[in-house]
């Protein structure tokens, strides 16, 4: 009668036991004070932590290998920022917010006459939300495609092969795990003195979420992603100014040259600029938000204000209550996971992949190192080249590069050769009516290999791959130009730039 | 063709077929500095971890790095060495004994009634 009563099967806490360890021979007891050391859940091959680009690429790759494998995201979608709130509804942005700056402004001259223009914002989002939710639940099929278990949650490292789960539906599980990877990605560096709210304060994330356009923005970094965010809201109607401590817009890694130039296609487009300027103190207590800079070297102050600023200064690794004490794991100065060569932790089955460890924040990186560092649990080797990883901001018009660029070989005190093209002497840019731009190769002065290859120009984006594949076999700059482009496309320009630089450019 | 070949006489790509790719025999598994590590070095922690985490077993001693590749046994002994002796507190925390709750004691106690009550 007793048993009866009593609600056999409630589960309830138990210590981690095994089917090979003590059972209370009483029946009663069975399963209830069961003791042992290892866990009666079979433990996965690999748990990821984090179903951002680096996260569910592993992910699928080790389902893909057979390894039982289990992702876990506290977003409630996949993807991470990359497909969430970062390059995915960017580029929709982006794009939409070029056809009707194009349209308001480069049709006459296409013999294209057109009537009312009138922006619909709200429509404009709604597209950007359909390609983000399109793909996020893309990869949840392919998740269910390659046996993937999908744990929705926030995970802490409860001890070197645990993880303890905050489910997002409620309750809480834990799973255990031979290998783990963390993959949790990074978080906007906020700017001090100014509190996100993401409405009038923003970060990249509220920039692609801003319910109408405002008249006067400030973003503060003229870094890409800083660029393409204030494109995006220039081309809507909005007085952009950036704010850049550096000499040069685009970053360390964009070449001085092109740097200059994209400056200055993007001024034509409305856009202001204040290089070498840092911004003391910002004030978001009254309607308007305002900063006030400084030239970077000291100088006269200035007041700006604006109805959005965009804090645009770069991005930290995120690694918030993943419980790295709780297992003795150190990040660097600057919030990185420490790895090895083979993504190792200190701890060899803890592995460290994408944003949150070293290297560039790229998603194609982590895209990379999520396969690599798979292949290395599977095969033992893996390859990510780090000398080959294609940087591209997708403005208009666009800038890509990869490898090295002038102010790096000159530092490394390399001798090389320069050789460039300019879109405007290019048939199929021509005819595009979208000439502005140019590729430019460098290459080594000895040997002819390939350097780096920077472009600003119309498709560069796409354009870059064939760069990269070069960079990648080692390619010379001769290479590209004996190989047949065909005509009339954009890519001839590359190959132009190419002959540039070993001999003669034939049109130009 | 006979243009190629004439052409290729006095030039060689520097992009070659290196035939397809196939996992080395060998590989070095010794951790080194990451590539993109701004300090292009492993921090002590790693060698000190590893050092007190191959006292009593058989960390580090990968041969082809596949998971489930090679038999646990083949992997060596993981009892201490003869004359060695060690104490299971310290092992790694999984391995270690378990502290009774006193709420287990109970339970055992009272043949499981306390839970209930």
């Amino acid at each position: 009668m007793f048993r009866s009563v009593l609600p056999r099967a409630v589960p309830r806490a138990v210590r981690p036991v095994s089917q090979s360890t003590f059972c209370a021979p009483n029946i009663y007891f069975q399963n209830r004070l069961r003791r042992g050391y290892a866990s009666e859940a079979e433990d996965k091959d690999l748990v990821i932590i984090g179903g951002g680009v680096a996260g569910y690429v592993a992910a699928i790759k080790a389902g893909q290998s057979g390894l039982k494998v289990a992702c876990i995201e506290k977003r409630g979608s996949l993807g991470g920022t990359c497909l969430n709130v970062g390059c995915i509804p960017s580029k929709s942005l982006l794009n939409n917010s070029h056809l009707y700056h194009q349209i308001l402004h480069d049709t006459k001259n296409r013999g294209i006459e057109v009537g009312d223009v009138k922006l619909n914002l709200g429509n404009m989002m709604k597209a950007k939300d359909t390609s983000v939710s399109g793909l996020t639940k893309g990869i949840e099929f392919l998740f269910k495609k390659n046996n993937v278990e999908y744990i929705k949650g926030t995970g802490a490292f409860k001890d070197e092969h645990t993880i303890a789960v905050n489910l997002i539906d409620g309750g809480e599980t834990e799973v255990r795990a031979k290998n783990i990877f963390i993959a949790t990605g990074s978080e906007a560096t906020p700017f001090p003195g100014l509190t996100i709210d993401e409405k009038r304060v923003i970060t990249s994330t509220g920039a692609i979420a801003l319910q109408e356009v405002p008249k006067k923005m400030i973003v503060i970094g003229g870094g890409i992603i800083g660029l393409e965010m204030g494109s995006v809201w220039a081309r809507l109607g909005a007085e952009v100014t950036v704010v850049e401590f550096m000499g040069q817009i685009g970053g360390p890694g964009m070449d001085a040259e092109i740097a200059k130039l994209t400056q200055k296609l993007l001024s034509k487009q409305g856009m202001k600029f204040k290089l070498n300027t840092k911004v003391t103190k910002g004030d978001d207590s009254s309607d308007v938000v305002s900063i006030t800079t400084e030239a970077a070297k000291g100088g006269k102050e200035e007041t700006l204000d604006a109805d959005v600023v965009l804090v645009a200064i770069g991005r930290r690794p995120y690694t918030y209550g993943l419980g790295l004490d709780n297992i003795g794991l150190e990040t660097d100065n600057r919030g990185r996971i420490e790895i090895d060569n083979e993504y190792r932790t200190k701890i060899p089955h803890i592995r460290s992949i994408g944003d949150v460890t070293f290297g560039p924040m790229l998603a194609h990186k982590a895209e990379e190192e999520g396969v690599a560092a798979v292949e290395y649990l599977t095969k033992g080797t893996g390859h990510v080249n780090y000398g080959a990883i294609p940087s591209v901001m997708y403005t208009h018009p666009e800038v890509a590069w990869v490898g090295q660029n002038e102010h790096e070989l000159k530092a490394a005190n390399v001798k090389y050769n320069v050789g460039s093209f300019p879109f405007s002497a290019n048939s199929r840019a021509k005819t595009n009516l979208d000439t502005e731009g140019l590729v430019k190769f460098l290459s080594d002065a000895k040997t002819d290999r390939i350097l780096g290859i920077h472009i600003v120009g119309p498709n560069a984006g796409e354009m870059i791959a064939e760069g990269t594949l070069a960079i990648e076999y080692g390619a010379s700059s001769e290479d590209i130009a004996r190989t047949s482009h065909a005509h009339p496309t954009l890519s001839e320009a590359f190959k132009e730039a190419a002959m540039a630089t070993y001999d003669k450019a034939i049109h130009y | 063709m006979n243009a190629t070949k004439a052409l290729l006489q006095g030039r060689q790509p520097m992009i070659r077929f290196l035939g397809k790719r196939t996992t080395p025999a060998t590989i070095d598994h010794t951790p080194h500095a990451h590539p993109a590590s701004p300090t292009h070095s492993l921090p002590e922690s790693f060698a000190s971890y590893r050092q007190k985490a191959q006292q009593h077993g058989p960390l580090n001693q990968y041969s082809t790095g596949h998971v489930g590749s090679r038999p646990g046994a083949s992997l060596g002994p993981i009892e201490a060495g003869k004359g060695n002796f060690f104490d299971r507190s310290e092992l790694p925390r999984r391995f270690q004994r378990l502290a009774w709750t006193q709420a287990e004691i109970e339970a055992v106690e009272s043949g499981g009634a306390s839970q209930f009550a």
